[in-house]
């Protein structure tokens, strides 16, 4: 199972590859200017969170987009990577109206294969000044905090997944569950 | 999971593969630099001389136990007293990156010093992933400088080896626990020391203070968890808070200062959530620190997670 991590500048960027590493994944952090034709026998990508503020510029997300149009594996968008990915398919991200730093409480409303096995409402570490305020079509909404109301969404057709909060975080509950799941989609998926 | 066993293994080949010559090991005594120097040691053997910088800006009884511990563990090692260039050097000086910076530099300027006197050509570091992580570096913006990363010079004569880059705090622990370093489970203490824990300048009369108000908090902490009121928590200190405040000490007005106590929950220090300690201990500490510590005459307790706090103060 090979899942690498594009780096969009994140400070838990590194815990993304820790997790993937503790699972048995055989994983390594690329720069987010690679090339998507070096990624595309992986079996899944993680695209992570970052400083750039993905509204304002977009030129710090490097190939992230191509990423998302030419690869067909899973792909798992992490706070900056999760926004992209809804600017990209045509939703919008933006300001926060309220940020979030650290605790939140998550709810999750629409159960799908990343949530497997959790309960519905859990603690998740956050850390944004943006989040999305549209979800592109084709995508639809997972999970919500008081705050954020797109915690959460998938693509309904391809295995695209975006996440506001941190499940690479140590704070945030079931993190490491939430990967496993992504890593038994990434799996199943291959064969 | 994670292997310290073949973790020491493959570090001591790599180490020896890196190495031809002689190093020189930055080492303060904490966790890291001390797991790293047993590595490095026995990768090397006498082509390593560890070396331990007293800046002036130490715990209390540090280079004392510095000394102890890597006799113990048979680590070959130089102390070199250099307290008066630091104060020197941090005159004046309020700004904490300027702070990690002038202390990263000066680091540098003695490694190098003894390295010479030596014969290394290359410097093996204790870093770890947070100290590389926070201190940025092209998309990643620049949390804090950490003094090892983002506080050395430019252009630097000697070599870096750093057998510790990719693990955080936890599994540090676990590859010193199976090295035997008597360390393992000290708790961290950050590079520059005192200097990012008096905010504000650094002089050695308000560094005296702090050390102080830090041994304070660290024996009343450790005394709590021995009876059993709490349990230690991941990173517990003091800071001397560049803010003063009136009080009445004896029917007598007085303008004092402020200590704030810090105690934090975390596996890797990259996220935490502030402790929950019994108001009783903390009510001791206050009052020890407000009585043993006549300039200070108000503490205040830290209720901050990290995010959007970080766990020190600077």
């Amino acid at each position: 199972m090979r899942i690498y991590v594009v780096d969009n500048g994140g400070q838990w960027t590194h815990r993304e590859w820790r997790v993937l590493k503790y699972l048995g994944v055989d994983t390594k952090i690329v720069q987010n200017d690679t090339p998507a034709e070096d990624l595309k026998d992986l079996d899944g990508l993680v695209l992570s969170g970052g400083a750039p503020r993905v509204g304002m510029d977009p030129g710090k997300m490097g190939r992230n987009g191509e990423y998302l149009d030419e690869l067909r594996q899973p792909i798992l968008g992490i706070c900056a990577g999760h926004q992209f990915m809804a600017m990209h398919f045509g939703g919008d991200a933006a300001p926060a109206k309220i940020p979030e730093f650290g605790k939140a409480t998550l709810t999750v409303h629409k159960p799908d294969v990343l949530f497997d096995g959790l309960p519905s409402t859990f603690v998740v570490w956050e850390s944004h000044n943006d989040e999305v305020s549209v979800v592109p079509k084709g995508f639809v909404g997972l999970a919500s905090t008081p705050d954020c109301s797109v915690q959460a969404m998938r693509s309904a057709d391809r295995p695209l997944f975006g996440l506001q909060f941190h499940p690479e975080v140590e704070d945030t509950q079931f993190g490491m569950d939430i990967f496993r799941n992504f890593v038994r989609e990434c799996e199943r998926l291959r064969r | 999971m994670f292997d310290p066993k073949a973790f020491i293994d493959e570090q001591v080949e790599a180490i020896r593969g890196a190495v031809k010559g002689k190093a020189i090991l930055a080492c303060s005594g904490g966790v890291d630099s001390t797991t790293a120097a047993v590595i490095a040691s026995r990768a090397l053997g006498d082509r390593l001389l560890a070396v331990y910088i007293d800046t002036g800006l130490m715990r209390k009884g540090e280079t004392q136990d510095v000394d102890v511990t890597l006799k113990a563990l048979r680590v070959s090692h130089r102390i070199v007293d250099a307290s008066d260039e630091y104060f020197e050097a941090l005159k004046g000086v309020t700004d904490p990156e300027r702070k990690r910076h002038i202390i990263g530099n000066k680091f540098i300027e003695l490694f190098e010093r003894e390295a010479t006197t030596f014969g290394a050509e290359v410097l093996i570091q204790g870093t770890i992933a947070p100290d590389w992580i926070e201190s940025g570096g092209q998309l990643r913006d620049r949390i804090k400088s950490h003094h090892n990363v983002a506080g050395l010079p430019a252009e630097m004569k000697l070599r870096l080896v750093e057998p510790l880059r990719d693990l955080y705090k936890d599994e540090v622990r676990k590859v010193a626990r199976a090295l035997g370093v008597r360390v393992a489970e000290r708790q961290p203490f950050p590079g520059p020391a005192f200097a990012v824990r008096v905010l504000g300048e650094v002089t050695p009369e308000r560094v005296a203070v702090v050390r102080e108000a830090c041994a304070i908090v660290e024996e009343e902490l450790e005394a709590a968890a021995g009876k059993g009121l709490m349990t230690l928590p991941w990173q517990y200190f003091a800071v001397l808070l560049p803010v003063q405040s009136v009080g009445v000490h004896g029917d007598v007005r007085v303008y004092g200062h402020t200590v704030g106590v810090r105690a934090i929950e975390s596996v890797d220090g990259m996220s935490g959530t502030y402790s929950k300690i019994p108001h009783e201990v903390l009510d001791r500490i206050s009052v020890r620190i407000t009585n043993e510590i006549k300039s200070v005459n108000r503490v205040v307790y830290d209720v901050s997670n990290k995010p959007p706090a970080t766990i020190e103060w600077e």
